[in-house]
């Protein structure tokens, strides 16, 4: 025998006031999780999302980042005509010198922030293909004039199309606005190599090279080339390898999150095992007279369970909407969230509730729900009729 | 003549049970003197106890005036109710209602928390008590280490450990086997005779007749009748107003 | 206080339960106050490494761009200002670790101790670190962190000037927050001049202020000074120049704060439960103590009692576990958690103030989730339970 769902669905229906309690307690935990989740998975996706497997990063050897990195002239004109580089139309390479600088800048807040500059040419466009010009221009050479990723519109002083933008010993005029799929060149601004040297003083005009492969090259021995000659002391990267090895960092994010689901997922549980024991408490007699009438402990059991399980799921279903919720809110209040990259500039990320992180909110509430319910379920299936009757 | 201890005056208690009116008290008018053991009987819903809820100050009446202990218990907030009712009044109850956490001593000692006892005199009076009710012995021991009779005469030390005017007792017996129940009422009846208290017992018991002094009769809200029981004193008469006659 | 015994009581009627609100309680606690170290981290490592009266003038687009050498002594001149160091970014990387570069400076080494009075270095390793060319003085968490000893010879490579130099480390900065590697000003010169090449560029000049009360005056002194240069200079005191550099941490912070206080709603809200299932499973218990004579005040306050002696017992020992757990974290993270994008946040120091504040949330807690169900309770006219009851 089996008893209907029903059995459970009026038992949480009769106790509503205490199960949405319960329910709420669910739903926070989920929240708390799920928004820490949503901030990891975005910076996550943030980096990872940067760069591209057919592109070399070239940096100076002992550089673990270009904003620590320098190159000379000779060495970039070196890379240049190796071989197994992609080529454009008209025959040029897929090479793109770039100048990382990292000039302070405020914020409309007020805050100072390191931002990452790229000094480029125009050549850069062809091999940050991710990277395209979604509002105004491109910058025109030695024209004071920059472009600036989606990450920093309206973030800093200034950064907005057509406005004037201090940084570094120039006043820049923002002339386009680049969308770059959400990666973190979108908290970049790019301007002119030569002419962000010149301001920043830099003895080297190139902090490391951009490469694309050609289709089908041995890069292998392309980066083998590059890092083996002794004149320079180069290395050579893939650029997803690059940018997932920065990513590394975030490591500890994760580390944080495992320290707040376990307590908070453990005491959620708790909340929810002690409304199940309330409730197996409340219908001693009840489950008494079940056992009486013929239903088996497991009848029994996975009654109690699932009446848990549904508490739970309820909890992560309001907690889920809660989540969108407070993150289109924090969305709007804070705008991006910073995080220091690298380079010691800021990583602009915008806060994003992924189908992944309520996908383990999910798991994380079962859990919650199974585990908080199988004691208390287990104690209800346990009683003998003759005792749970006597209680009355 | 010292004023009567219990006095009702054309005592009405209406309900409202959704929709519905319930009178369940309609102008019951009584007096009762001083360290009589009285009974009030009669059917379910008769009202018996609202009228017990009335005399203790729990509840307060619809209309007409309620006496007790020469306090006009109408016009007392809750909580000056609550503060009469700690002075003047024991209360035990069918199922006894000892808190089941406390141990027998700290459930008599209860009532004196509100009191301005200092801790030792609270404990030697609560001591007294148990003596009395005879489970001095028993004084450590939790309400569920105590078979029904005992844990009833530590409500009953509970009630009376506050030294009240009046002792309430709804159904004492209601839950006890004959022997225990005769028991019971034998203390009650003590407590009335040779401590002059006034007790007052709400019972289905129809030989409670045979312990008391005084039984009120009620039917459907209504005081029936009144007549002397087989313990009553000599002096013992139905008082003018004449109880249960209609004002 | 007389009533104080019932209220315990109480709290053993149902200790599993009991149990699991107070587990629950005291884990909400003991994340909570985990996560209250973070925001203090900032403020603790500002308090700690740095000073009101120490000032950081810098080129104004930010400390990667440079200003000409001249400017120091043209700083010292300023009155008020007890000493300067002009300090070069060496970005040194240490070759026998895969490359880690680690903030390291060239600077004055006569200007050190007059400087940096209170990091507290040694006067022989400050002599040491005057006379000898190559000397290095390395922060005690840098030392510890590569198994450095005093004494020893390490090369860095620069990830800025086209040099590798050897140093003979003379001394440590005693200082756990501080992780600099200091070398002489005049080393880094004369490897560049051997490349052709001038030094004569200063990234930051710190100056020292002795009097509190000059500060500002001297801050707007270095600024008017270089108004209309072609390197515009920005002050600020040592404290602003480090909240800033941590600034962009704040959103991650603010996030932090709304799981916190989420996480504590979610502590209420088991609280609150709790305590309405006791009030509910008591509620015979509750009219018989009225009927007695308990007023409704004494019934509410001992419930809310109950509730918050609950939520303060187990809260207190969440929060005072604080201690252990972050030492646990800090031990299980090692080092690699220093030098990631949560910098200062991953300190982990528990201070009292956070214990106190994580106590002072929990009694906050236990009375607002005792004062519902605990109101329902003494509210409800007596007869009317009693009439559930008799």
């Amino acid at each position: 025998m089996s008893l209907p769902i029903a059995y459970s669905v009026r038992n949480v229906r009769a106790r509503l006031r205490r199960t949405s309690l319960t329910i709420a307690v669910i739903a926070l935990a989920v929240i708390a999780t799920a928004v820490f989740l949503a901030l990891l998975s975005s910076l996550q996706r943030t980096i990872v999302s940067t760069g591209s497997p057919d592109n070399v990063v070239v940096l100076r050897k002992g550089s673990d980042n270009d904003g620590s990195s320098m190159l000379t002239l000779e060495a970039y004109q070196a890379i240049r005509y190796l071989d197994g580089i992609a080529r454009d139309g008209e025959g040029q390479p897929l090479v793109s010198p770039e100048m990382v600088v990292q000039p302070t800048v405020r914020t409309t807040s007020g805050i100072r922030e390191n931002v990452l500059v790229r000094g480029i040419e125009p050549m850069a466009f062809a091999v940050h293909d991710q990277v395209r010009i979604v509002a105004g221009r491109m910058f025109r050479p030695s024209s004071g004039e920059i472009v600036l990723g989606l990450g920093t519109v309206g973030r800093y002083e200034g950064a907005e199309l057509g406005a004037i933008m201090p940084f570094g010993r120039g006043r820049w005029h923002v002339v386009g606005i680049m969308d770059a799929a959400g990666s973190s060149f979108e908290s970049e601004i790019w301007a002119d190599a030569r002419e962000l040297a010149n301001d920043a003083h830099r003895p080297f005009p190139y902090s490391g090279v951009r490469l694309r492969l050609a289709p089908g090259a041995d890069r292998a021995a392309l980066m083998a080339r590059i890092e083996d000659d002794p004149r320079y002391a180069l290395e050579a990267k893939i650029e997803t390898e690059y940018y997932a090895e920065q990513a590394k960092s975030s490591r500890s994010l994760y580390f944080l999150l495992v320290i707040l689901a376990v307590p908070v997922g453990v005491a959620a549980g708790l909340g929810a095992a002690n409304t199940m024991f309330a409730a197996v408490q409340a219908r001693t007699v009840e489950i008494g007279t079940l056992r009486a009438l013929g239903f088996s402990r497991a009848t029994i059991l996975r009654a109690f369970l699932l009446e848990s399980l549904g508490v739970s799921m309820i909890g992560f279903i309001v907690g889920a909407i809660g989540t969108l919720l407070l993150a289109a809110v924090l969305g709007a209040v804070m705008g991006g969230i910073g995080f220091a990259a690298a380079t010691f500039t800021t990583n602009v990320v915008t806060l994003r509730v992924s189908a992944g992180d309520l996908v383990a909110a999910f798991v994380f509430a079962a859990t919650i729900g199974i585990v908080g319910g199988l004691l208390p379920a287990w104690r209800a299936a346990r009683l003998r009729p003759v005792d749970a009757l006597r209680k009355a | 003549m010292p004023e009567p201890l219990i006095s009702l005056r054309d005592v009405s208690r209406v309900y409202r049970r959704g929709a519905d009116e319930v009178h369940a008290l309609e102008h019951v008018s009584l007096t009762v003197e001083s360290g009589l053991f009285v009974a009030l009987m009669g059917p379910s819903g008769s009202g018996k106890s609202t009228l017990l809820n009335l005399l203790s100050g729990i509840d307060r009446p619809s209309g007409g005036d309620v006496v007790v202990a020469g306090k006009r218990l109408n016009d007392l907030s809750e909580d000056e109710l609550a503060h009469w009712r700690s002075r003047h009044i024991g209360l035990i109850f069918q199922f006894y209602n000892l808190i089941p956490v406390l141990s027998a001593l700290e459930n008599v000692e209860l009532p004196l928390l509100l009191t301005s006892f200092d801790r030792r005199e609270r404990l030697a009076r609560a001591r007294t008590a148990l003596d009395v009710v005879g489970l001095g012995a028993r004084a450590r021991h939790v309400p569920s280490e105590l078979s029904g009779g005992e844990q009833q005469r530590v409500a009953i030390a509970r009630a009376i450990v506050t030294d009240p005017d009046l002792i309430i007792a709804d159904e004492p017996t209601g839950d006890l086997d004959a022997k225990n129940a005769d028991q019971i009422l034998r203390m009650l009846l003590e407590l009335s005779h040779e401590l002059q208290k006034t007790v007052v017992m709400v019972t289905h018991d129809p030989r409670a007749s045979e312990w008391v002094d005084l039984v009120f009769h009620l039917e459907k809200g209504i005081l029936k009748e009144t007549f002397a029981g087989a313990a009553g004193k000599d002096h013992v008469e139905p008082r003018e107003p004449s109880a249960g006659t209609r004002a | 206080m007389k009533y104080l015994p019932l209220v315990f009581r109480n709290l053993l009627r149902n200790k599993l339960r009991s149990l699991l609100t107070g587990g629950a309680i005291g884990l909400a606690m003991l994340l909570v106050c985990f996560f209250l170290t973070m925001p203090g981290g900032i403020d603790r490592l500002l308090s700690e490494i740095s000073s009101n009266v120490r000032v950081s003038v810098h080129n104004k687009g930010g400390v990667v761009y440079d200003m000409p050498y001249a400017y120091v002594q043209r700083v010292r001149s300023i009155p008020g200002v007890a000493a300067v160091n002009g300090e070069v970014w060496f970005g040194g990387a240490f070759e026998e670790e895969a490359m880690v570069t680690f903030p390291s400076f060239a600077l004055d080494p006569d200007a050190v101790q007059a400087m940096w009075p209170d990091y507290k270095i040694e006067p022989v390793a400050l002599e040491k670190f005057r006379r000898q060319r190559d000397a290095a003085i390395v922060g005690r968490e840098t030392m510890k962190k590569y198994g450095w000893r005093i004494g020893q010879q390490v090369s860095l490579v620069s990830t800025v000037w086209p040099v590798t130099l050897t140093f003979r480390i003379v001394g440590e900065i005693p200082n756990d927050r501080a992780p600099h590697f200091w070398m002489q000003r005049e080393y880094l010169a004369q490897a560049m001049q051997a490349l052709d090449r001038d030094l004569d560029t200063v990234g930051t000049i710190w100056v020292r202020v002795d009097d509190p009360a000059m500060v500002p005056s001297v801050m707007a002194r270095a600024v008017e000074m270089f108004r209309n240069s072609p390197a515009e200079v920005t002050a600020e005191t040592e404290k602003s120049f480090f909240a800033s550099f941590f600034g962009s941490l704040q959103a991650f912070v603010q996030i932090i704060l709304v799981v916190t206080a989420l996480v504590a709603l979610c502590v209420l809200c088991i609280a609150a439960n709790t305590a309405s299932m006791a009030v509910r499973e008591r509620s015979r218990e509750i009219a018989v103590l009225r009927a007695i004579g308990f007023s409704r005040g004494i019934i509410f306050g001992t419930l809310v009692a109950e509730s918050m002696v609950l939520a303060t017992v187990a809260g207190g020992t969440g929060a005072l576990l604080t201690y252990g757990f972050s030492a646990m974290i800090r031990m299980l993270a090692g080092g690699s958690m220093g030098s990631n994008e949560l910098g200062p946040l991953t300190g982990f120091l528990v201070t009292p103030g956070i214990v106190a504040q994580g106590i002072g949330l929990s009694i906050v807690v236990g009375l607002i989730a005792g004062i519902a169900p605990a109101w329902g309770a003494a509210r409800r006219p007596v007869a009317e339970i009693l009439r559930e009851v008799f």
